[in-house]
């Protein structure tokens, strides 16, 4: 059943390209640091190089290679951006199948909350919380995302989740007793399973651009590499008002074609998914 | 003709920003409080290490921070203080400019946050709507897959990334623009021509970069709205009637308005975030980058002070936005709604 569901996708050439371009900025991540063995931390007397042979990206002004630099930042920035995705999925499912399911006074304290999340600046209020923390580890750096970008999301998987419960399907289960946990997992969930998933590509996105946010105001994670803090790093040293163009455009183009290539697969989906976008 | 639906939709809007607000607040009061190793008392003992260099001022903005924070009172009388003091517009002593005010030194940078956010906002929203509705309307044709192509990459652009990549291209390789700031150095602040067309000069490149990033989405979201009304009931039942693809388009594009102007609202934050990292990339001398000196001197009355004032400002738009959206929406207007 699952082949049927996806071959139409594959059908799609934009799906495909999206897919693709995704597919190997992934394996640049997991595999990238594996087989490019320079490390990205070793200072060297050689800075502020273009690139050539021996650095294919050029070097920084503490004489860093750029390419090594990339290659960690895009696998730490998807880490980044999945475990955020994964929190406000999480986050954002809890929330609106309790309202849906529930109703009342739980549906209305649960939205209102969810609204006023949705209303106040998420950005601003992680640029906030990340400021009083004087050590932020990658995770950390992901809750402070996660936390903030669910409230669209349970807005919708309530409104969705509502009019599945008017189905006579749903009836028969409350009338033949299912609890209210069994009747989300069996008869809810599985109805939101692709919507669930095009939002969790965003989610991936809002993580991978918030991080690069969050460190170019200077408050990314503390220890490692990521594309945000190459960025920062570039932003300090003037890298862009001095014409060290190599060491500026690498982490943009990775940050621009990580998300590019998400929305576009997100946008397939709806359209191959979606019966009223469907292309004639 | 201010109706009774009309007023009371802003009510209840008002009521709603209201509280979110002071939800919003208690966050920034409840966070340097709650949060392990107590930020506020750690910055307290730095100070007094730092007391040796130069006693006497530190020690005098010691005193006045105790005296602002109260953190020797207990939790709810410092909240109360904290919530009329700013009602009272005194947001605290800054650290790094001591002993000037907070409200002071946030007050004269944000003209050059709002001249360069609202301008660019509205013009990327009706540029970005008028672009994917002409995509929509020409479903299918190369103008369609160009404006979509280019405005999904687009979208995904951080606004300052694409900033930098400006001012490398145009200021530094081909020296068309200056790379920084918001006015020449050495100029000071007026109103003559000569000014004028100084700081139009330093104001193409951010604006610039704020408004093509953000168009895409804009585009993007407009293009499927419209094309969404135009598979509804009521266009294919007005073409079987034999009305004129352009005023079907019409309708179409004024219902797709509504969602768009909702979503203007909702993107405000993000779009404030992105510029204040904008005007840091720029060096321009707005909120942004006096939140950044704050942020790196761990200065945070003015850290505190600014944000009071931003999710404030987000609310004020919000609430500008649901009127516009009240007016325009005879359902509200008329009371019709729900």
């Amino acid at each position: 059943m699952f082949a049927t569901m996806i071959r139409p996708l594959f059908k799609n050439k934009k799906f495909i390209v999206g897919i693709s371009i995704f597919l190997f900025f992934l394996m640049l991540g997991i595999l990238g640091p594996v087989l490019y063995r320079v490390n990205p931390t070793k200072m060297t007397w050689d800075y502020e190089q273009p690139p050539s042979a021996k650095y294919p990206l050029g070097t920084d002004t503490y004489g860093r290679d750029v390419l090594a630099q990339l290659l960690h930042g895009i696998r730490s920035s998807l880490y980044i951006g999945f475990l955020a995705a994964i929190i406000s999925l999480s986050i954002g499912t809890v929330v609106g199948s309790l309202a849906a399911v529930k109703r009342g006074i739980v549906d209305d304290t649960l939205m209102a909350i969810t609204n006023i999340v949705l209303t106040t600046p998420s950005i601003l209020i992680a640029i906030l919380i990340a400021s009083y923390l004087r050590i932020r580890s990658m995770e950390v750096v992901a809750v402070i995302l996660g936390l903030f970008q669910w409230p669209w999301f349970a807005r919708a998987i309530r409104a969705q989740l509502m009019s599945v419960m008017s189905r006579e399907y749903v009836y028969l289960s409350i009338m033949a007793g299912y609890s209210d946990m069994r009747l989300v997992i069996e008869d809810l969930l599985p109805t939101i399973a692709t919507y669930a998933f095009m939002s969790f590509v965003l989610f991936i996105n809002g993580g991978i651009m918030g991080e690069a946010g969050l460190s170019l105001i200077g408050l990314g994670p503390t220890r490692g590499i990521s594309l945000g803090l190459m960025l920062q790093w570039a932003v300090l040293m003037e890298a862009v008002r001095r014409g060290l163009w190599w060491w500026f455009v690498p982490p943009g183009v990775a940050i621009v074609a990580l998300t590019a290539s998400l929305m576009v697969i997100s946008t397939t989906m709806d359209e191959v998914f979606n019966p009223r976008l469907r292309e004639e | 003709m201010a109706s009774k639906p009309l007023f009371k939709f802003l009510l209840r809007r008002f009521i709603f920003l209201l509280v979110t607000y002071i939800v919003a607040t208690t966050i920034v009061f409840i966070l340097p409080r709650a949060i392990p190793g107590n930020p506020l008392a750690q910055l307290l003992s730095n100070l007094s290490r730092l007391a040796q260099a130069n006693p006497e001022a530190i020690r005098a903005a010691e005193r006045t921070l105790m005296a602002e924070f109260g953190i020797d009172k207990p939790m709810f009388v410092q909240y109360v203080t904290f919530v009329f003091k700013a009602l009272r517009g005194d947001l605290g002593t800054s650290i790094s400019f001591y002993p000037r005010k907070v409200i002071d030194l946030v007050v004269p940078v944000i003209p050059w946050t709002l001249v360069l956010l609202l301008p660019a906002t509205l013009v990327a929203w009706i540029l970005g709507n008028t672009l994917g509705a002409m995509a929509a309307y020409r479903r299918n044709t190369w103008i369609d897959k160009g404006v979509l192509t280019t405005s999904l990459i687009v979208s995904q652009i951080p606004y300052y990334w694409l900033g930098m990549i400006f001012i490398f291209l145009f200021g530094v390789r081909l020296g068309w623009l200056p790379t920084q700031g918001a006015y020449s150095l050495g100029t000071i602040p007026n109103l003559n021509w000569g000014f004028f067309l100084d700081a139009l000069k330093h104001y193409v490149m951010p604006f610039a970069s704020i408004v093509i990033s953000a168009m895409g989405g804009w585009a993007i979201g407009m293009r499927v709205m419209v094309v969404y009304e135009l598979g509804s009931d009521y266009s294919l039942f007005s073409e079987y009637l034999g009305m004129k693809d352009k005023r079907i388009f019409k309708y179409a594009f004024r219902n797709s308005l509504l969602p768009q102007i909702t979503g203007l609202a909702l993107s405000l934050g993000g779009i404030l975030g992105g510029a204040l990292i904008t005007e840091i990339v720029f060096n321009y001398p707005g909120t942004g980058f006096l939140l950044f000196k704050a942020l790196t001197t761990l200065d945070y009355p003015m850290i505190q002070g600014i944000f009071v004032i931003l999710i404030a400002s987000i609310y004020l738009a919000n609430f500008i936005v649901d009127f516009l959206y009240a007016l325009i929406d005879p359902r509200i207007r008329l009371g019709q709604e729900e």
